[in-house]
């Protein structure tokens, strides 16, 4: 049964407090934090990758971190910006990002099965579970920040919302992880560091609808 | 009260700031569109309710408007929201209701206003779509069932489901 509507107006009224403004660049700065943090965090317990370190690093494993680097920043855009909710806005820049990252997963596995059995097996060797892993967990900062954001908002498509999340955390911890990660090769790189992403983004699209609803 | 789209725009930079009589005066204005709004959409019972969720959700959602933009496209993402949900709440009903074993069009007011919202989306969708929709989801027939009542093969019933459901979300979206 619904209240006299007078009656809510008073109400809310009454109970109004100011509310900040979920300004954009502040949800940056905050997502840019928790990246960074995170990639802190992998550097300091477990070092960094001796050519980055020395900062004379191989070609593709700096181009392949600076790709997970624009995805994470690009989707953790779209994300922020979905707190603040508008009919006929569109927000979908960050998949071309995706797609442009989708070419090292999509030469790892045309060069692995142009390899044959060996290359798959190299490929899929169960040694990038590690960074699989390592990236996983390095992800958790981003997708609390994230979370915690959109929570403050009104995000329109929770499951949308939530494979955002996914990608740009999923994506700032395989970067962390580039940081350290001893692989030169496009195999490992794409497939494994490829898949962290992918998994980040299955998992923000299944658990977190539920987080984000309102 | 009917505001012009800057004059509640303004109203609801100054409630953001804390400005009681604002946002009183942007709470009616708003309240109006929103009548306007879910008139089109659903049943003349409902629309109170629902104009009273989305005001709450206006007001807990305050922070997520951007004072540097047009307030309407945020109050209409807030109610497309909101009209959302409750046509999900309504779904949900009405399968109880048949589950129960409730005789909807006869004993249940909600669930009959249920119907009514569906039947409205039902109205966009292809027969067969909405036939198959119909009777697996919320008659509850099995597939085999439904393949035999309507004369429609088994996979193109489960094809007309898949495809009207998607339909439905999609109209749903764009409401």
């Amino acid at each position: 049964m619904s209240d006299h509507p007078d009656t809510l107006i008073a109400a809310l009224v009454d109970d109004l407090r100011p509310a900040a403004p979920l300004y954009q660049s502040r949800g940056m700065a905050y997502a840019v934090l928790a990246l960074l943090a995170g990639a802190a965090l992998v550097t300091g317990i477990l070092g960094m990758r001796p050519d980055f370190a020395a900062g004379r690093p191989a070609a593709l494993p700096v181009i392949a971190a600076g790709i997970f680097l624009v995805l994470a920043l690009s989707s953790a855009s779209a994300a922020i910006a979905m707190a603040r909710p508008a009919v006929g806005a569109r927000r979908d820049g960050w998949g071309w990002t995706a797609l442009m990252a989708a070419v090292l997963p999509a030469g790892a596995l045309f060069l692995a099965v142009q390899d044959g059995m060996s290359g798959l097996v190299q490929a899929f060797a169960p040694a990038g579970l590690y960074c699989l892993a390592l990236g996983s967990a390095a992800s958790v900062l981003s997708a609390a920040a994230l979370i915690i954001w959109l929570r403050r908002g009104a995000p329109s498509s929770p499951p949308r919302a939530g494979l955002l999340v996914g990608v740009a955390a999923g994506s700032a911890g395989v970067f962390a992880t580039s940081l350290w990660c001893q692989h030169d090769g496009l195999p490992h790189i794409g497939i494994w560091h490829g898949l962290t992403v992918i998994v980040g983004g299955i998992a923000g699209r299944t658990l977190l609808p539920r987080l984000l609803a309102w | 009260m009917i505001a012009d789209e800057a004059t509640l725009t303004r109203l609801t930079g100054l409630a953001q700031r804390g400005d009681r009589q604002a946002y009183a005066a942007m709470l009616s204005a708003s309240r109006s569109w929103l009548l306007r709004y879910f008139r089109r959409k659903v049943p003349p019972d409902q629309i109170e309710d629902l104009v009273q969720d989305t005001l709450l959700s206006v007001h807990r959602k305050l922070a997520s408007y951007d004072p540097e933009r047009p307030v309407i496209p945020w109050l209409a993402a807030i109610a497309r929201y909101r009209f959302v949900d409750h046509l999900r709440q309504v779904y949900r009903h009405a399968a109880a209701a048949v589950d129960d074993g409730i005789n909807i069009a006869t004993d249940d007011e909600p669930a009959l206003s249920a119907r009514l919202s569906l039947d409205r989306l039902f109205e966009a969708l292809p027969g067969a779509q909405c036939q198959a929709i119909e009777l697996v989801k919320i008659e509850g027939l099995s597939i085999a069932e439904a393949s035999a009542s309507t004369g429609q093969s088994e996979s193109l019933i489960k094809v007309n489901i898949h495809r009207g459901l998607k339909r439905l979300a999609a109209l749903i979206e764009r409401a």
